[in-house]
C-alpha cells in the first residue's frame, strides 16, 4: 500500500501540534497586545485626567479669564506635545484653547470621547485621531482636554501587522516541518510496510533496514527482525521435519513396494497371491497419494515456491483442465463447460494451479449426481480475476463450509466416498500460496468455489 | 544397453537393480554421489539414474558436474522430496526426466526406454511423418490416415497419438502421457487417460481388423504393430 504523507499519524499529529502551538502563540500575542494597548490608554487618560484637574483648579482659583490665560499659556508651551484644549461657553462657541472650534455635532455622552483634527503637515493632510476628556464647568462653560494618538495607533498598527505576521509564519512554519516530518517517517514506515510484505508474501531472508541512529524505528525493527528471525527458524524447523519424516516414510514405502513388486514379477507365484500383491499395492499407492498431498500442503503453506511463479494464464488453464476432465465427466452422464473470457493471467505456479483447478472439478464429479452439471468459469473484473468451479450437486452447508477446507475433515455426505479428505484443504493452501481469495458460496442448488487473483503482469 | 544406478538406500537399489537386470539391462551400481561421479568419468553408459539426495555429493550436483564436463548421457533423476520445484530444479540442473519415489517399477523401466529410444532418435533428422502399420500421421499436414481411410482428430488426441507414435514399441505410463501431452504433472484420482484413450481406440482401432493401441496391464499403452513384432 502506497503511504500519502499528508494521511499520516504523523501528518495528523504535526497538523494537532500546529494548530496548538498557532493558537497559544496567537493567545500570547494578543494577550500582549491588549495588555500594551491598555497601559498605553491608560497612561494618555492619566495625562488628560491630571491636566483636566489643573486646568480645573485654575478655574476655581482664578475663575473664567484666569482658566482662558492659562489656556493660551499651555496651548503656547504644550503644542509640541500634541495636547488639545478647548474651552466653550453654554453655546458651544469657543472661549480659549488651541483648537479652531467645537469638534462635535452636539454634545457627545460621557466624560471620554474620541474625534479626529485634519492637520496639514508639509502641504499632505493627515488626520490625528485625539482622545480627549470632557469637563462641564459650573458656569455651564465646557473644557475639553486631550491627547493626539496618532502615534499610540501607529504603534498598535505595527503590532497588529506583526502579530498577524508571527501567528502566519508559526502555523507555516508548522505545515512544513509537519509535512518533512511526515514524509520522513512515511518513507521509512512505507519501506517496514513492503519489506514485511515481502515476508508475508513467503520470502522469509528478507529483514527490515536500520540506518543505526538506533531510534525507535530501528528498535522497532529489531524487534521485527527478531520475530522474523524466529519465524524462519521454525518454518525451517517445520520444514526440515515434514522433510524429514516425508523421506523417512517414502524410503520404508519404496522398498515395500520393491518387495511387493519383486514378489509379484516371480515366475513362481501363484495367481491368488498374485492378486493380493496387486490389491496392496492398490492401497500403497493410496498411502503414497496421501502422503503426496500432504507435502504439496506443507510446500504450499510455507510459501518457498513463491520465489518460482510465472505468468500463468488461467483461461488458457482451466480450458486445458476443462478438457481433460469432459470425457470422464461425460462418461458418468455429466455436462462440464468450460467459460473462459478475456486475458486471465495471474502470476502463479501453474502445477499447483492446474491441481488445485483438478481437485474443485473432481469434488463436483465425486458428489453430483448423473444428469448433473460442472462449470469451469473465469471472469475478469476491475479488481481481480476470477476462477469459479460451480456444480449443481448436494452442495455443503452453510456451517460446514469452512470445516470443509480443514485437512482430514470429511463431510457427511463424503463419509461413503473414497478420498483422503486432503482434496480441499490443498486447495485452500495453494489460494493462500497465491495470495488468492477462497469464496465457498451457495450455488442455488449446489456449490459454487471462487478463487479471486490479483491480475498478473 | 548399459545403466549406471546411483542409490544409497541399498535395499532399493538391490529392487531396481534386479528388475533392470530381467528387463534386459546391465547395470552398474554406485552407493554415493562421489563414486558414481567416478564410475560416469571412466566409463561409457547409455543412461544414468541417479537418486537426488546422496552422501558426499548430491545427485544434481553430479549432474552439472558430468554436464560441464560435456557428457551428454541422459540422467533420469530420481527423489524423494517430489515437490514441484524441485522437478524443475532437477531439469535445470541438466536431468533429462524425473521420478518421485516411490514410483511403480513399470513406471521407472518405461522412463528409461523413453530416455534410450530418445537419444537415440536425436541423432536422426526431425521427422515429418510418423508410422505404425498401416497407421500414418503427417505432423505438417496434421493429419492422419489408416489404410487408405481418414481419420477425424481432434487436436488433443492427435497430440496424445503422435506421442503414442513418437514412443511408438514402448510402454508409456498415464503419468508420462499427462506430462508430455497435457503438461500437467499432477496425480489425477480418477482414470482420466483411460477414457481418453478409449476414445482414441474408437476413432484409430474400430473397424480394423488389427488393433495397435495396447494396454498394458499395470504399466501403461503401447502402440504396436503386434504382426511385425510376432
Amino acid at each position: 500500500m502506497k503511504i500519502s504523507p499528508l494521511r499520516t499519524s504523523a501528518a495528523r499529529l504535526a497538523l494537532g501540534y500546529g494548530a496548538i502551538f498557532t493558537l497559544g502563540v496567537g493567545a500570547l500575542l494578543g494577550t500582549v497586545y491588549f495588555l500594551t494597548m491598555k497601559v498605553i490608554n491608560n497612561d494618555a487618560d492619566a495625562v488628560i485626567s491630571a491636566e483636566l484637574e489643573g486646568l480645573t483648579d485654575a478655574y476655581h482659583r482664578a475663575g473664567l479669564p484666569g482658566l482662558a490665560d492659562e489656556l493660551s499659556f499651555r496651548g503656547d508651551s504644550w503644542s509640541g506635545t500634541g495636547a488639545v484644549y478647548l474651552l466653550v461657553d453654554p453655546n458651544l462657541v469657543k472661549e480659549g484653547g488651541n483648537l479652531q472650534k467645537w469638534p462635535f455635532e452636539d454634545i457627545p455622552d460621557g466624560q471620554w470621547t474620541q474625534f479626529s483634527i485634519e492637520a496639514q503637515v508639509n502641504g499632505a493632510p493627515v488626520t490625528h485621531p485625539v482622545r480627549a476628556s470632557i469637563s462641564l464647568l459650573p458656569d455651564n462653560h465646557r473644557l475639553l482636554v486631550g491627547i493626539d494618538v496618532i502615534q499610540q495607533r501607529r504603534f498598535a498598527n505595527t503590532f497588529r501587522y506583526a502579530m498577524l505576521w508571527g501567528i502566519g509564519l508559526t502555523a507555516l512554519g508548522g505545515a512544513v516541518a509537519g509535512y518533512f516530518l511526515s514524509r520522513r517517517l512515511s518513507r521509512r514506515v512505507q519501506s517496514v510496510a513492503e519489506t514485511c510484505d515481502a515476508i508475508v508474501g513467503g520470502d522469509l531472508n528478507r529483514r527490515l533496514s536500520m540506518d543505526g541512529s538506533q531510534d525507535e524505528f530501528d528498535a522497532l525493527a529489531q524487534a521485527v527482525n527478531n520475530m522474523v528471525d524466529r519465524l524462519a527458524e521454525n518454518t525451517q524447523l517445520l520444514r526440515a521435519t515434514f522433510d524429514s519424516a516425508a523421506h523417512d516414510l517414502r524410503g520404508p514405502l519404496y522398498r515395500l513396494r520393491g518387495r511387493l513388486e519383486d514378489a509379484g514379477r516371480m515366475p513362481t507365484t501363484d495367481a491368488p497371491v498374485r492378486a493380493g500383491i496387486d490389491a496392496a499395492l492398490t492401497e500403497l499407492d493410496r498411502v503414497q497419494r496421501t502422503l503426496a498431498t500432504l507435502l504439496q500442503i506443507a510446500q504450499a503453506e510455507s510459501g518457498s515456491v513463491a520465489a518460482h511463479h510465472v505468468r500463468v494464464d488461467l483461461a488458457e488453464l482451466i480450458t486445458d483442465i476443462g478438457e481433460l476432465y469432459e470425457p470422464a465427466a461425460r462418461e458418468k452422464h455429466l455436462t462440464l463447460r468450460v467459460t473462459a473470457t478475456g486475458n486471465c493471467a495471474v502470476n502463479g505456479n501453474r502445477q499447483l494451479l492446474a491441481q488445485a483447478v483438478a481437485n474443485l472439478v473432481e469434488n463436483s464429479l465425486k458428489y453430483i449426481a448423473p444428469g448433473g452439471h460442472i462449470d469451469i468459469r473465469t471472469q475478469h473484473d476491475t479488481q481481480l480475476v476470477w476462477l469459479e468451479v460451480l456444480d449443481d450437486g448436494p452442495g455443503i452447508a452453510p456451517d460446514d463450509r469452512a470445516g470443509a477446507l480443514q485437512p482430514f475433515v470429511r463431510l457427511p455426505q463424503a463419509q461413503s466416498k473414497d478420498g483422503s479428505g486432503l482434496g480441499l484443504s490443498l486447495v485452500a493452501a495453494i489460494a493462500r500460496l497465491h495470495h488468492a481469495q477462497l469464496l465457498m458460496e451457495d450455488n442455488q442448488p449446489g456449490l459454487r468455489v471462487r478463487l479471486g487473483f490479483a491480475a498478473g503482469a | 544397453m548399459k545403466l549406471l544406478l546411483i542409490e544409497d538406500d541399498l535395499e532399493a537399489a538391490r529392487f531396481l537393480h534386479k528388475g533392470l537386470k530381467e528387463s534386459g539391462y546391465e547395470v552398474a551400481l554406485a552407493s554415493d554421489g562421489r563414486d558414481g561421479l567416478r564410475q560416469a568419468q571412466e566409463q561409457t553408459f547409455d543412461l544414468l539414474i541417479t537418486d537426488r539426495m546422496l552422501p558426499h555429493l548430491d545427485g544434481l550436483a553430479v549432474v552439472r558436474a558430468l554436464r560441464e564436463q560435456g557428457v551428454r548421457t541422459p540422467v533420469l533423476v530420481l527423489s524423494a522430496l517430489g515437490t514441484v520445484d524441485d522437478r524443475v530444479l532437477g531439469l535445470k540442473a541438466g536431468g533429462d526426466d524425473y521420478l518421485t519415489k516411490p514410483f511403480a517399477f513399470s513406471e521407472l523401466l518405461a522412463r528409461v526406454e523413453a530416455l534410450l529410444r530418445r537419444s537415440a532418435a536425436e541423432k536422426n533428422v526431425p521427422q515429418t511423418r510418423l508410422r505404425v502399420a498401416d497407421l500414418e500421421m503427417d505432423l505438417l499436414g496434421r493429419s492422419v490416415t489408416r489404410a487408405t481411410k481418414d481419420i477425424q482428430l481432434t487436436a488433443r488426441e492427435f497430440k496424445l497419438l503422435e506421442f503414442l507414435m513418437r514412443h511408438a514399441d514402448q510402454v508409456v505410463t498415464r503419468t508420462m502421457l499427462l506430462e508430455g501431452v497435457w503438461d500437467l504433472q499432477f496425480d489425477p484420482q480418477t482414470n482420466l487417460i483411460d477414457v481418453h484413450m478409449s476414445r482414441l481406440r474408437q476413432a484409430v482401432d474400430k473397424g480394423f481388423a488389427r488393433p495397435l493401441i495396447h494396454t498394458v496391464r499395470g504399466a501403461g499403452y503401447v502402440i504396436r504393430d503386434e504382426d511385425k513384432s510376432a
